[in-house]
């Protein structure tokens, strides 16, 4: 039985806090962009809990093949996917157009880029993480009151 | 219904702390639910990709074979093994991680096409057929790789799913019910009490207004 002691709520916040944890491990430290990943020889990216995330190369050569040169520089990889709890989108903050056209040819459709914001619904992430395995990550992000 | 919390003190102070309590574990809950439906999805999407790769490797070792057997019969059982024994193959992998949702996921790679080449000794006594034997094994082992990082992706994203699920019952029928149950009690309380000492004030002015009646 829950009590309003300090060790269940202590409960309850571990909980919240475990999970936040968890949640941002994968999330990169630093991102970095197509062309400085390309000239690795193992491609990766230092996460939040100190562990690696490696690219497989045949993503970043499949990126590289469908962007022009001057767009390597342009997209910071991992791609993020913001999983926000009340939406049922999912959210891609873009500096560029390189993610906008990397996106529509996966998805074989026009993909607009509004106030730097791309929307996702839950049946194209499936097809985008098809692709984008290992250059994709999830950021789950808690609804605003 | 969840089991009711149970409260050392009934004071408003405790009710504010109950309520931001309930707040936060809804908020938790709502993550907690994205995470097992983005879990769910991977996991589905790799039981696919799982089930289409296994396909395609039953196929290559089939090939594999008959090519092997049709090596064998043109050079001789024992003139292959010879060829078999001298033959070298160097497999580099690269082994690392990727996260998905929180869960680490084995990631495996061959580093270079080139290091997978049979180097045979004597190229003169090999044939074509020999040739396309090892390509095909070569096929083979790759296959097994990338099976080998689907299997292991698969287990994770199971144990993880299962771990969620929990967080998630837990969640939704201990933690939120009992403490809405408590807020409940608590809020019924403090409005009993309220309307108790409204009673009790209209009681007193009653008197009051009877003493002065009197008096006069």
């Amino acid at each position: 039985m829950l009590t309003d002691s300090p060790s269940d709520n202590k409960l309850v916040t571990g909980l919240v806090a475990d999970e936040f944890r968890v949640l941002n491990a994968q999330m990169p430290r630093k991102r970095k962009s197509l062309a400085e990943l390309l000239d690795e020889d193992h491609p990766h990216v230092m996460c939040n809990d100190g562990s690696t995330h490696l690219f497989k190369k045949k993503e970043l050569l499949w990126l590289k093949e469908h962007l022009d040169e001057e767009e390597h520089s342009a997209l910071f990889l991992p791609i993020i996917l913001e999983v926000t709890s009340n939406r049922s989108e999912i959210i891609i903050r873009t500096k560029g157009r390189s993610e906008v056209t990397i996106l529509s040819q996966i998805l074989d459709m026009p993909v607009e880029s509004i106030r730097n914001t791309i929307t996702l619904f839950r049946p194209q992430l499936t097809v985008v993480r098809k692709v984008l395995k290992t250059t994709t990550q999830y950021l789950f992000a808690p609804a605003k009151d | 219904m969840g089991t009711k919390v149970k409260v050392t003190l009934p004071t408003k102070i405790e009710l504010a702390r109950l309520k931001r309590r309930y707040r936060l574990a809804t908020r938790i809950q709502k993550i907690v639910k994205d995470r097992l439906s983005i879990l769910v999805m991977e996991f589905l999407q790799t039981v696919k990709e799982c089930a289409v790769i296994k396909e395609q490797l039953i196929e290559e070792f089939m090939e594999a074979y008959k090519a092997l057997s049709m090596a064998s019969g043109y050079h001789g059982n024992a003139s292959l093994e010879q060829e078999l024994m001298v033959s070298e193959m160097t497999v580099s992998v690269t082994a690392g991680t990727r996260n998905v949702a929180g869960v680490r996921i084995p990631l495996f790679e061959i580093e270079k096409r080139d290091a997978l080449q049979a180097k045979m000794k004597n190229p003169c006594d090999t044939s074509s057929l020999l040739d396309h034997s090892t390509e095909l094994s070569r096929k083979c082992l790759e296959t097994t790789i990338q099976i080998a990082e689907l299997e292991n992706a698969l287990e994770l994203l199971g144990a993880e799913i299962n771990k969620v699920k929990r967080i998630n019952n837990a969640l939704e029928y201990i933690v939120i019910p009992s403490l809405e149950d408590t807020i409940k009690y608590l809020t019924m309380k403090f409005e009993e009490r309220d309307r108790e000492e409204v009673a009790r004030l209209k009681f007193v002015k009653l008197l009051i207004e009877k003493r002065e009646a009197h008096a006069y």
